[in-house]
């Protein structure tokens, strides 16, 4: 439990550090670590196949895919961030958590929820025979992506001609 | 076969940019249009079933082996199917000549078909999470679109619509994730059935203050409405219409009040907090739209005051009531597809939008005049037009609901609606034409075609007021009205 | 265990904080999505927690995947529209984004 709760704030440090560096590149690398932290809590959750994707997908692909836009965009890409919000931050953070804290507290013993059996099958047969409306939405989700990145990419030369 | 209504879309659309490589126009043109005609088609057919069964349940077997794709259909998710291929279908047909200097007209309808596969998925699937993927769908093919242009504005516009509406799709799953720790379940009926045994009334509160931001910031109801006045105006005209006409409702007025009353199920309290936030859009946004100089802007805000009037009838909770809103939701999805598309109409033919400029043009381009006048008419509920009726099922609603403050502020509203209509037709097309339109024409025929057959849909669905309610709009209010019992009843 | 529950639950709202936080006082376009980003953390943990504690982990991970590939296709969206921004008006500033005003 104690592993438990030092990966949780691991994840929760690096995440601030991700909108606290100045420097993008480091705020990206910094949100890949967060990452990998949540992929460790999915784990250790019993969850292999979530922490895989989410260390593979989110702390890999889309780690590259943030790289790529930085590079792209490094000549005249720096903007003067606030200091007065960088200041300001751990204040409103510790304010958020006491609250956070006592919201959850305070709920704690409230939320009634239904008793749950062990579940059956295995993972495969939870997301291809429960799950599968999903599937062919995912497939929808992926079309959408693939085709708006084409329309957001195409040629300017194209348009005249046609 | 009820499964067509997502499968079709996203087959066709995934052939297009293939399509699109050896036709740069016909064959894209003909083969969206043809597949929104045949989806339209098929959203007819199902009237009859509903009609006399209420509800059909589909499953669909993937070569013999039993998977979890299941639709439901009641009277509320047909009738939303219909609104949604009809106005689609009219703005596929405006597309063919408005998108000719866009270019890419494969990628557009490729995108376009994406969308209408996520709002048609949403409105079937009997599942939260389900809702929650569809409406993702949608989304990330919207801000696609809003940035078709790939102007300034657009880009903006879009940038600022994604933000804000990533924000509130993680709060309208956070309060799907919540339903699902305490049911154990994400379907419909197990998760209202699992709350009516709990009994947790604080919890839900909660999940219910998360919906209302996530799905009214879709919405755009009035304090989470800031994105659509940029969104709306700047994308295409036919992405505006298809956004104002049916994105919002789809992806924020039914998925906020299919949850609320066949899952979660209507409170006085929670009829209260939403009438109220109602009104407020309604009034607020009317009042903004008086000042804008901008055509499509003022639809847009004028948009989030017709959404205020939705909301108003769906929350009141009594049939009656029910019935008014998800009329008054077909008939400005039309309406305001119309006026949308009348906008491009406009842009298309002097090119500006700014309604200083504009003036005079009635007497030279008829069409898109007159069209225009209907359109304005209905949404401000002038009789015999569709909107009248709707407008008044509602106001008398809110009487015999004893709501008469409601009622009054409903009836104000429709006037304020009616002035900035008018000053649309002052501005734009009657007083003295300036020397430059002298020789503006009137706009092409797919363009005029579209704007036509939506008056069209306007004047009769006004005529035949009785016989449209009889058969469309009552099936619909009463699957809603029935609440709860209705999605236990689905026997899955 | 309700209470690891709400550990959990904990543990995602101070994520989504701070991703709220950074979305409302960051400029830099890309720093805003950076903020998304973490809100999203926050609620697929959520989810896998939610799933994990209630004895539910299988079904609650294939949402946690379904979401994962959700977000790949918003991030590829919104970094497509960030690069377009940038080659606009060669600038990451979100500032520079005010000619439209809700």
């Amino acid at each position: 439990m104690v592993i438990q709760i030092l990966l949780l704030c691991g994840l929760i440090i690096f995440s601030g550090l991700a909108i606290l560096f100045k420097d993008l590149l480091k705020a990206a690398l910094s949100l890949a670590v967060a990452s990998l932290f949540l992929g460790i809590i999915f784990f250790r959750l019993n969850a292999p196949y979530a922490g895989v994707f989410e260390i593979s997908v989110v702390a890999g692909l889309i780690t590259v895919l943030f790289i790529l836009t930085i590079a792209l965009t490094k000549k005249e890409g720096e903007v003067e961030e606030a200091k007065l919000a960088k200041v300001v931050f751990p204040l409103f953070f510790i304010l958020f958590l006491i609250i956070d804290g006592l919201v959850m507290k305070s709920l704690l013993q409230k939320v009634p929820s239904l008793p749950s059996g062990p579940e059956a099958g295995t993972f495969g047969e939870v997301l291809w025979k429960q799950r599968t409306f999903d599937l062919v939405a995912q497939i929808g989700v992926i079309f959408a992506g693939v085709l708006a990145v084409l329309a957001l990419f195409r040629k300017k030369e194209d348009d005249k001609d046609e | 076969m009820v499964f067509s209504f997502i499968v079709i879309p996203l087959l066709v659309a995934a052939f297009l940019p293939i399509i699109g490589k050896f036709s740069k126009k016909l064959v894209p043109d003909v083969l969206t249009n043809a597949a929104l005609a045949f989806l339209l088609f098929n959203s007819i057919l199902l009237v009859k079933p509903i009609f006399n069964q209420g509800t059909i349940v589909q499953n669909v077997n993937w070569f013999g082996e039993k998977v979890n794709l299941q639709v439901a259909l009641d009277g509320f998710n047909l009738f939303m199917l219909f609104t949604i291929s009809l106005v689609s279908l009219c703005i596929s047909l405006f597309s063919i000549d408005y998108l000719e200097h866009y270019g890419h007209k494969a990628n557009f309808y490729a995108l376009l078909l994406v969308m209408i596969a996520g709002m048609n998925g949403l409105v079937l699937v009997p599942d939260l999470f389900s809702i929650y993927l569809f409406l993702e769908v949608a989304a990330v093919a919207s801000y696609a679109l809003v940035a078709f242009g790939l102007g300034y504005d657009e880009l903006e516009a879009s940038f600022k619509y994604l933000m804000l509406s990533v924000v509130a799709s993680a709060f309208a799953l956070l309060g799907i994730t919540i339903l699902f720790g305490m049911t154990g379940s994400l379907s419909f009926q197990a998760v209202a059935q699992g709350l009516q045994d709990l009994n947790a009334r604080y919890v839900v509160g909660v999940c219910v203050a998360f919906f209302i931001m996530g799905f009214g910031l879709k919405a755009a109801l009035v304090p989470f409405h800031a994105w659509l006045p940029d969104a709306h105006p700047s994308a295409p005209a036919p992405i505006s219409a298809m956004l104002s006409g049916l994105l919002i409702k789809v992806s924020g007025v039914y998925a906020l009040f299919r949850i609320i009353y066949s899952v979660i199920g209507m409170t006085p309290v929670l009829s209260q907090v939403l009438m109220a936030l109602g009104t407020i859009s309604m009034v607020v946004a009317a009042l903004l739209a008086l000042g804008q100089k901008d055509v499509k802007r003022m639809l847009a805000y004028s948009s989030i005051s017709q959404v205020g009037y939705i909301v108003l009838g769906l929350a009141l909770g009594t049939p009656l009531g029910i019935a008014g809103g998800l009329f008054h939701l077909f008939n400005h999805a039309v309406a305001k597809g119309l006026l949308f598309l009348n906008s491009g109409s406009i842009q298309h033919i002097t090119g500006t939008r700014n309604l200083d400029e504009l003036g005079g043009l009635g007497k030279r381009v008829p069409i898109t005049a007159g069209t225009n006048l209907v359109g304005a008419l209905s949404i401000a509920g002038v009789p015999p037009l569709a909107g009248f009726w709707s407008k008044l099922i509602i106001v008398i609603a809110l009487i015999q609901a004893k709501q008469f403050g409601y009622a009054l502020v409903a009836i104000l509203a429709s006037i304020l609606t009616l002035w900035y209509y008018l000053l649309i037709q002052r501005k734009a097309f009657f007083g003295k034409i300036s020397e430059k339109w002298l020789h503006i024409k009137e706009a092409p025929f797919w363009m005029s075609a579209a704007n036509v057959i939506l008056a069209l849909i306007c004047i009769f669905v006004g005529i035949f007021f009785t016989p449209v309610f009889k058969t469309w709009i009552s099936p619909a209010a009463e699957a809603l009205a029935k609440g709860i019992q209705q999605v236990l009843m689905w026997g899955i | 265990m309700s209470n690891l529950w709400f550990l959990y639950l904990f543990f995602s709202a101070l994520l989504i904080f701070i991703g709220i936080y950074c979305l409302l006082t960051m400029r830099n376009l890309i720093k805003l999505f950076i903020a998304v980003e973490i809100i999203s953390k926050g609620v697929s943990l959520a989810i896998v927690a939610t799933g994990a504690v209630k004895n539910s982990v299988l079904l609650a991970q294939s949402l946690a995947i379904t979401y994962i590939v959700v977000e790949v296709s918003l991030v590829a969206t919104a970094l497509a529209l960030i690069i377009n921004i940038y080659k606009k008006n060669k600038s990451l500033d979100v500032r520079l984004l005010s000619k439209l005003k809700g």
